[in-house]
């Protein structure tokens, strides 16, 4: 992996300074793909460690009801894999430097052959994939094409994992691995109790070196800080997916929504505000 | 895992949390498989319990109209008319053997939701079924039957509402409940289930080839069975893949036809990619989004079919056709007055795909696989002809 990779140097960084990040999750295309480029600046302002740019699938089995509806929205929208590459090139265009990790079912990407997604993703300004139905056992051809085309490849670890899993996870991850926090579909709620936080220690002492980001269920401050005790980044989807989206139709509404929130749950990895 | 392809195709597309429960099915499947007490609790539930061996009827008016010899697995005799028994005791015993108590499954047809809360019934596990709205409408007999047999239907009412859609909510189901045992209905999905579906299954092929070589005095020149996802097909291919001389044809439901857009024929209007946990044939959009599929019968309403005959194709052992709604349609008509079958509209299609290539296969001995009985398809039968003395009877005064 060349040095220069944007998620790397942020998450290497992290663990250099001895801070906790945030990791935001939105859903390409929802509202359509001028207010995702908007979105990603208001991430980056808002003081996001790296993010997570989700390609709407058809049929999202770990997804649980709000994401299945942001990716029904994107898809009526007409979003398209092309338009989502177009996207963070502009954002990068406009001078974004925000790590782009793109999380997509297997098929979208795997569709137009892994080297040539690699390539074009690359291309375009992303950092990294997070492809939930691919695990380790399938990973081969695409962390080959990834590493081909310089983007980390980040592969999960979950409460049902055994710790040979978790450490060959580790092995094939860059920038972080992504401990999914309980078991369950995106959106439900997590309670940070001693379980969850021995699960979380035990990947952190598997994954060593590798920065760590808990996600599943992270909607308040509170719950960053809880999640960041034994994990460097915390990852908020639905919360932030729902809030974009109840802010409504208006664009510069949907954007300041979602920077003010973003800032609130910064501000829970207990880094100074950066407004 | 091993042996998680069929040559390319297959594989284990699973999200994190489920491949621990997937490798401990797949470790528990090759224990009990080679486990004589197991292989004897099967036995004994197949036989006096589902009702196996099932017959192999000659249709002989049908036959005689068509100029070939056609010969009928009967599956839709099985314990509650359809083949979907086979796989679902063998998983809920596996699952039972496994120390579980909760079962989760889907169900396009109902016949696989209705066979699971059999299985479940009979083996006291608790039982919930995924099923689409649309075919909760159209398969509604079967409702009822799982209902009445102590299981919980939830009514999936997300996206096309169909076979896919229960599925993608029974895989959510099962991450949120890793604990439990998902009893997947057809020869797909992550491995190990298309290997474990095709195992229960392989019964329909092996008394098939016993029941013709006794019956007709030797092997058929061709063996057909619908494919929704394919798992009567892989059980009845099965029996006969080492014999050359057998031609394999699967027959896809093809809607209202491929070239329209509304059909379910993966391999006339597909490509491979990866659904429901993996790689095969798929019907889907040029940016890799999977599209809506149609079909009248809601057992081969699905986008995606099993890995086995993916490779099949690919190695030219088995060749893919469809039957149209209106072919099945016909067949369902023409064994139903020419036999005194009423076949379901899955079953329809393989019998309609014989129907017409009648002109190919003057002389031949061929045996398809009625793989459920049509009951449960009065009411989309009746709508479409309409015109019963049952219309309008009126029995409120005895009654009352
Ligand atoms: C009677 C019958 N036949 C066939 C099918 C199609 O499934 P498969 O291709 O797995 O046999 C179904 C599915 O519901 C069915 O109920």
């Amino acid at each position: 992996m060349s040095a220069s990779n944007r998620l790397i140097e942020a998450t290497s960084a992290l663990r250099r300074d001895g801070r906790r990040g945030l990791s935001p999750y939105i859903t390409a295309g929802d509202g359509g793909l001028d207010r995702t480029c908007a979105l990603l600046h208001a991430l980056e302002r808002a003081g996001a460690t790296c993010c997570e740019l989700g390609v709407p699938f058809s049929d999202p089995i770990a997804d649980g009801p709000v994401l299945q509806a942001a990716a029904d929205r994107a898809l009526a929208a007409g979003t398209t894999v092309d338009g989502i590459f177009a996207t963070v090139k502009r954002f990068r265009d406009e001078g974004g430097s925000l790590p782009i990790a793109l999380m997509s079912y297997c098929n979208p990407l795997g569709h137009r052959g892994w080297p040539e997604a690699c390539a074009q993703a690359a291309a375009a300004g992303v950092d990294a994939l997070i492809l939930p139905d691919l695990p380790v056992e399938e990973g081969a051809p695409v962390r080959a094409a990834a590493e081909a085309a310089g983007l980390c490849t980040i592969f999960f670890a979950a409460p049902t994992s055994s710790d040979a899993r978790i450490q060959s996870a580790v092995e094939a991850s860059q920038g972080f691995l992504y401990v999914v926090g309980r078991t369950g579909v995106t959106g439900a709620g997590t309670t940070f109790d001693d379980g969850a936080q021995g699960f979380l220690q035990r990947v952190a002492g598997l994954a060593g070196e590798l920065p760590t980001a808990v996600g599943f269920g992270i909607a308040s401050a509170a719950d960053v800080t809880a999640a960041t005790q034994h994990a460097d980044i915390a990852i908020v989807g639905t919360a932030l997916v729902r809030h974009i989206h109840a802010a409504g139709p208006d664009d510069a509404a949907a954007v300041s929504a979602a920077e003010s929130f973003v800032r609130e749950l910064v501000a829970g990895t207990g880094a100074p505000s950066t407004s | 895992m091993q042996d998680t392809r069929f040559g390319d195709f297959g594989g284990v597309y699973a999200p994190e949390t489920l491949m621990a429960p997937l490798e401990e099915l797949e470790q528990a499947w090759r224990t009990l498989r080679a486990d004589a007490g197991f292989q004897a609790e099967m036995q004994s539930l197949l036989q006096h319990y589902a009702g196996r061996p099932t017959p192999l009827t000659h249709a002989e008016r049908l036959s005689d109209e068509l100029g070939c010899e056609l010969w009928l697995k009967r599956e839709d005799l099985l314990h509650t008319g359809a083949h979907k028994l086979n796989n679902a005791l063998g998983q809920c015993v596996l699952a039972k053997r496994m120390g579980k108590t909760r079962i989760l499954a889907e169900t396009g047809a109902g016949q696989h939701g209705v066979a699971t809360a059999t299985a479940c019934a009979k083996l006291g596990l608790e039982c919930v079924v995924y099923m689409g709205e649309v075919d909760v409408a159209r398969q509604k007999p079967n409702v009822l039957r799982m209902e009445l047999m102590g299981a919980r239907v939830e009514v999936v009412r997300h996206g096309q509402r169909t076979l896919k859609d229960a599925i993608n909510e029974a895989m959510r189901a099962w991450v949120s409940d890793p604990q439990a045992h998902y009893v997947l209905g057809s020869a797909l999905g992550p491995h190990p289930f298309p290997s474990i579906v095709a195992d229960f299954h392989e019964v329909i092929g092996r008394e098939a080839r016993a029941q013709v070589l006794d019956q007709a005095g030797g092997l058929p020149d061709l063996a057909v069975a619908c494919v929704g996802g394919g798992s009567n097909a892989i059980g009845l291919f099965r029996g006969f893949l080492a014999d050359e001389s057998v031609a394999l044809v699967g027959v896809e439901a093809g809607g209202e036809g491929p070239e329209t857009g509304r059909h379910a024929a993966r391999f006339s209007g597909g490509t491979p990619g990866v659904l429901h946990g993996c790689y095969t044939w798929l019907l889907q959009d040029a940016d890799g989004q999977i599209q809506h599929t149609h079909s009248v019968s809601a057992g081969l309403d699905y986008p995606a079919v099993g890995p086995e005959h993916a490779d099949l194709q690919a190695r030219g052992r088995a060749r893919y056709e469809y039957a149209t709604d209106d072919e099945a349609l016909q067949a369902f008509a023409a064994l139903s007055e020419r036999e005194g079958i009423l076949p379901a509209l899955e079953s329809s299609h393989a019998v309609g795909w014989v129907m017409r290539e009648r002109d190919v296969l003057q002389g031949k001995r061929v045996v398809v696989n009625l793989s459920g009985r049509g009951d449960k398809d009065l009411g989309t039968i009746m709508a479409l002809r309409g015109g019963s003395a049952a219309d309008g009877a009126d029995a409120s005064e005895v009654v009352a």
